[in-house]
C-alpha cells in the first residue's frame, strides 16, 4: 500500500505487486494519471444552466484559456446497478460519431479525481463547446424578435443537422426547443443526444422494436403516441414541425398533459386519425384503445394563419405536421422547399443576437413554459430571484 | 493524440513488461483473456461484434496497466460487460460473472475477490478512463464481407475461403494484431492467407483498374507483401505455440475440420507450421498439414461453435451489415452548401413585412393549443 501511493510513474508499478484488493485498486485509481481523461478541475464552474433527467449542466471556463467557455453535463451515476449508464454510453458514442456544424461538439469527457471523499467514485462530465442560448430561452423572451429570414436560417440549420444525423443512421428522439442551441454567432446546434440511438432500416427484415417512451410529450409524434415501435427519422421531423410553428407562436403549439390529451390536440389540429389518411394506423397497438375525436377537419393552415402570413412557411408546416409518418416530409424534401429559396432568403442571426448580451436558456427563463418534461416534472429553480435580475447569466 | 495503434517495440515494452512479466507470459495472458471473452460471450449468445469489441478493449487496457496488478479474467469480464452495453446487447453484470464462474477453475475465480460484482464495477471506471471513452471499435469482419463481394472466381471456393478467413479473424483476436493494424488491413491479410490455403484464385475483381496489381489495392493502399506475411504469421503462430508447456491453457481440442487441402494424417495434435519465423513466405507445402480450425473454432464440446462465418456474401440479407453504426465517415458527408436554386421564380412583393408580428405576443392571447370548440 505504501509503495502504491508513492508511485510516481504510471508505467512503473511496484515490482512486488500482485493482484489488488478493492482497497488497493481504489488507491491505484486515485494515483493513476489517466492520460486520456483529464480532471474536471481544468475547468472552473461559472453558472448552472440546465437540469435534466440525465444530470446537471454547468457553464464553465477553461482555466488554461480564460476566453474559452464550455458546458459540462454531469453523468448521473447514482442508483446505477449496472455500472456506467448505457444511456450515457450511447450519448457519448453517438456524439463521437457525429461531427457537424449543426451538431453540438463534444470536446472530451472529464472526471473528478477519485478520493476517499467521493468513495473513490469519480464523477464524469461530458464537456461541450459552449453555446450562448437555447431556442426555448430565446423564444420565451419577448425582446428577442426573429425576422422571417432569420426564422428561415434557424429552420434551415435545424433541418441540415437532422439530415446529417439521419444519414448517419441516428435518431435524435428528443426534438424540442430546449435541445436546440444557438451560439452568439447564430450557428444552430442540435444538442441532447441522451435519448438518441442508432437505427437500421430493419435487421434482417425484422422490424425494429424500439421503446416508444421517448420524446417530450408536447413534441411527440402521433405514431409514438399510438404505440409504434418500428419508427424512424419521421419522428424527428414531427418535432421539427412543432419547433418551426413555435418560432411564430413563441410557445409549444400542443401542450397536452396526458398522452390521450396530446393525441386529441393533434387530431384537432391535423384532423382525425383514420386509416383513410393514414393507411395501416389501424394496426397500431393503441389505435383502437384510444378514444379519439372523430370527424375532425385538418386545420393546420387555418389555425396557423393568425400567426404567420408567409404562404411558403405555412405550406412547409403543412408538410411537416402530417399524421402518416410515411407521408411526412423528410429533411431533404424540406430543405428543398421553396420556403428556403424565396425572398426573403435565410439571413444570418448574428446581428440580431448582438442586441442581446445575456444568455437565454430554458432553465433560466421564467416558468411560463411550464415544465412538462418527459414523464415527470422536474425540479425548477425558484424563479422570484431570477425575475428580478432578468436573466441570470450576464457574461454569456 | 495517440491512435490505438502501436509498433512491436511498444507492445514489447508494455506496462506488464515493465512490471517484470516476461513477454511470452504476457502473450499467453492476452490469448487466454481474449479466448475467455469469446467463450463467455458465445455462451451468453452475444454476437461476434460484441465479443470482438470486448477483446479490443482488453488489449488496449493492458497497454496502460500490468497483468500483475489486474488479473486477466476480471478485466475480461469487465470488457465484455462494457462491450455488451456499447453494442446494444447488454448483459447483467451478475449474469456475466455467473457464466464466468462456470468457465473458470476455483483458483482462477478467486481473483474476483469477495465481491465479484463490485470488483467489476470498480474496474469499469478504470477501463473507461483508460480507453478514453473511445467506445466505437471496428472489426475486420465487415470488411471481410465487403471485400469478398467484389472478388470473382469459383463460387464454392470463394465461400470456403471466406469461411476460413472468418475463422482466422476470430483467432486473430487472441493476438495483438488489433493493437497494430487497422481492421481493413487485417481483413486483407487474412483473406490472402485463406486464399492461399484454400487455393482460391482471384480471377478478377470489381473496381479493377490498370494501376491495381492485386485485388486489395482497390481497398487499401501501400500494403506490402512483407506486411501481409507478417500479419499471417502472427496468426499462424497461435497454432504453433506449445500448449502442453502451459498448464493454464487447455490443450486445443481437435476435431475433423474441413481442411482446405488434404486431410492431415493422424498426428493432428501437432498443429504447427513447419516454420513460424516471421520472415518466411507462406508456402502451400508448409501449410498442407495445418489444421486451421483447431483454435477458437474448436470449442469444448459443451457449447456450440463460435461465430461461424455467414454464408456466401451474395445473399441479400448480408447486404445489411451487423447491427451497429455503419455510417459513412461523417467528414465525407455532403453538406447543403450547393443547394439548388428555387424551382420557380420567387413571388415578388407578395410577402408582407414580418415584424411587427401579426399576432400579439402569446402571453396576452389564447394559447394556440386550445382550439375553438
Ligand atoms: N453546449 C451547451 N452550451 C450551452 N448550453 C447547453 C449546452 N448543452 C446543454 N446546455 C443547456 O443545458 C440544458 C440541458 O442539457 P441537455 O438537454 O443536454 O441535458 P438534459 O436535458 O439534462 O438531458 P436529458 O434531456 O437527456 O434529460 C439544455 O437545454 C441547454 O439549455
Ligand atoms: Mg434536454
Amino acid at each position: 500500500m505504501q509503495n502504491m501511493s508513492s508511485r510516481e510513474n504510471n508505467h512503473n508499478p511496484s515490482p512486488s505487486s500482485a493482484a489488488m484488493t478493492i482497497r488497493e485498486k481504489e488507491e491505484y485509481i486515485s494515483n493513476f494519471n489517466f492520460p486520456f481523461c483529464d480532471e474536471s478541475t481544468k475547468y472552473e464552474k461559472v453558472a448552472k444552466i440546465g437540469q435534466g433527467t440525465f444530470g446537471e449542466v454547468f457553464k464553465a471556463r477553461d482555466k488554461s484559456n480564460p476566453k474559452k467557455f464550455v458546458a459540462m453535463k454531469k453523468v448521473l451515476m447514482d442508483n446505477e446497478k449496472e455500472g456506467f449508464p448505457i444511456t450515457a454510453l450511447r450519448e457519448i458514442r453517438i456524439l463521437q460519431l457525429l461531427k457537424h456544424e449543426n451538431v453540438v461538439n463534444l470536446i472530451e469527457i472529464c472526471r473528478t479525481k477519485a478520493s476517499q471523499a467521493n468513495r473513490y467514485r469519480s464523477t464524469f462530465y461530458l464537456v461541450f463547446d459552449f453555446c450562448e442560448h437555447d431556442l426555448a430561452g430565446l423564444l420565451s423572451n419577448v425582446n428577442v424578435k426573429f425576422s422571417l429570414g432569420e426564422i428561415k436560417k434557424v429552420m434551415q440549420q435545424l433541418l441540415n443537422g437532422l439530415y446529417y444525423i439521419h444519414s448517419n443512421q441516428i435518431l435524435h428522439r428528443d426534438m424540442k426547443a430546449a435541445n436546440v442551441l444557438i451560439t452568439k454567432n447564430g450557428v444552430l446546434k442540435l444538442a441532447d443526444f441522451g435519448l438518441a440511438r442508432a437505427f437500421s432500416s430493419s435487421k434482417n427484415g425484422q422490424p425494429n422494436r424500439f421503446t416508444n417512451r421517448v420524446v417530450t410529450l408536447w413534441y411527440r409524434p402521433p405514431e409514438l403516441l399510438l404505440g409504434e415501435r418500428n419508427y424512424g427519422p419521421p419522428v424527428d421531423l414531427w418535432g421539427a414541425g412543432c419547433i418551426m410553428a413555435e418560432m411564430w407562436t413563441r410557445s409549444p403549439i400542443m401542450q397536452g398533459n396526458s398522452e390521450h390529451q396530446q393525441l386529441t390536440l393533434i387530431s384537432q389540429l391535423c384532423g382525425s386519425i383514420t386509416p383513410l389518411c393514414w393507411p395501416g394506423v389501424e394496426s397500431l397497438e393503441l389505435y383502437k384503445k384510444m378514444d379519439l375525436p372523430p370527424s375532425q377537419k385538418r386545420k393546420v393552415r387555418e389555425r396557423l394563419k393568425p400567426y404567420l402570413k408567409d404562404p411558403y412557411a405555412i405550406d412547409l408546416l403543412d408538410k411537416l405536421l402530417v399524421l402518416d409518418p410515411s407521408k411526412r416530409a423528410d429533411s431533404d424534401t424540406a430543405l428543398n422547399h421553396d420556403f428556403f429559396w424565396t425572398d426573403p432568403m435565410p439571413c444570418e442571426l448574428a446581428n440580431m443576437l448582438a442586441n442581446h448580451t445575456q444568455s437565454m436558456f430554458e432553465f433560466l427563463a421564467p416558468p411560463r413554459r411550464a415544465s412538462q418534461m418527459r414523464h415527470h416534472s422536474l425540479p425548477r429553480p425558484s424563479t422570484s430571484a431570477l425575475q428580478d435580475s432578468g436573466y441570470q447569466d450576464r457574461v454569456f | 493524440m495517440p491512435g490505438w495503434y502501436y509498433d512491436k517495440k511498444e507492445i514489447r515494452n508494455s506496462p506488464s513488461a515493465q512490471d517484470a512479466l516476461d513477454f511470452d507470459t504476457e502473450m499467453r495472458y492476452r490469448k487466454e483473456g481474449a479466448r475467455f471473452i469469446i467463450d463467455t460471450g458465445s455462451k451468453m449468445d452475444l454476437g461476434y461484434n460484441t465479443t470482438a469489441t470486448g477483446v479490443v478493449y482488453f488489449h488496449r487496457f493492458y497497454m496502460f496497466h500490468s497483468f500483475r496488478q489486474f488479473p486477466r479474467y476480471v478485466t475480461a469480464c469487465c470488457c465484455l460487460f462494457l462491450a455488451g452495453k456499447v453494442e446494444e446487447t447488454p448483459k447483467k453484470c451478475k449474469d456475466i460473472i455467473k457464466t464466468a464462474r462456470g468457465l473458470l477453475s476455483d483458483e482462477k475465480f478467486a481473483t474476483f475477490g469477495m465481491d465479484p460484482k463490485e470488483e467489476v464495477m470498480t474496474l469499469e471506471r478504470i477501463l473507461l478512463q483508460t480507453i478514453k471513452f473511445d467506445l466505437q471499435v471496428e472489426h475486420p469482419y465487415s470488411y471481410l464481407i465487403k471485400y469478398a463481394k467484389c472478388l470473382k472466381g469459383d463460387k464454392a471456393k470463394l465461400q470456403k475461403m471466406v469461411q476460413m478467413a472468418w475463422t482466422f479473424v476470430n483467432d486473430s483476436l487472441c493476438t495483438t494484431l488489433a493493437l497494430q493494424w487497422e481492421p481493413e488491413i487485417i481483413a486483407v491479410a487474412l483473406m490472402y492467407l485463406a486464399g492461399k490455403l484454400s487455393k482460391f484464385e482471384v480471377l478478377d475483381w470489381s473496381g479493377r483498374n490498370p494501376r491495381h496489381l492485386r485485388w486489395w489495392d482497390v481497398f487499401v493502399e501501400d500494403v506490402t507483401m512483407d506486411l501481409l506475411e507478417d500479419i499471417c504469421h502472427q496468426v499462424l503462430d497461435l497454432y504453433s505455440s506449445q500448449p502442453t508447456a502451459v498448464p493454464d491453457s487447455p490443450p486445443p481440442k481437435t476435431q475433423s475440420a474441413p481442411t482446405p487441402t488434404k486431410k492431415s494424417n493422424n498426428d493432428q495434435d501437432k498443429i504447427e507450421t513447419s516454420d513460424s519465423s516471421n520472415n518466411k513466405a507462406i508456402q502451400m507445402t508448409d501449410m498442407a498439414p495445418y489444421q486451421y480450425q483447431t483454435f477458437t473454432t474448436a470449442p469444448p464440446p459443451t457449447y456450440p461453435s463460435v461465430y461461424p462465418a455467414p454464408s456466401i456474401p451474395v445473399t441479400p440479407h448480408l447486404s445489411a451489415p451487423p447491427p451497429h453504426i455503419s455510417a459513412p465517415p461523417p467528414s465525407v458527408f455532403p453538406q447543403f452548401v450547393n443547394h439548388p436554386p428555387p424551382t420557380f421564380p420567387p413571388v415578388t412583393g407578395a410577402a408582407p413585412p414580418f415584424y411587427p408580428p401579426a399576432a400579439p405576443p402569446p402571453q396576452n392571447q389564447r394559447p394556440f393549443y386550445q382550439p375553438q370548440p
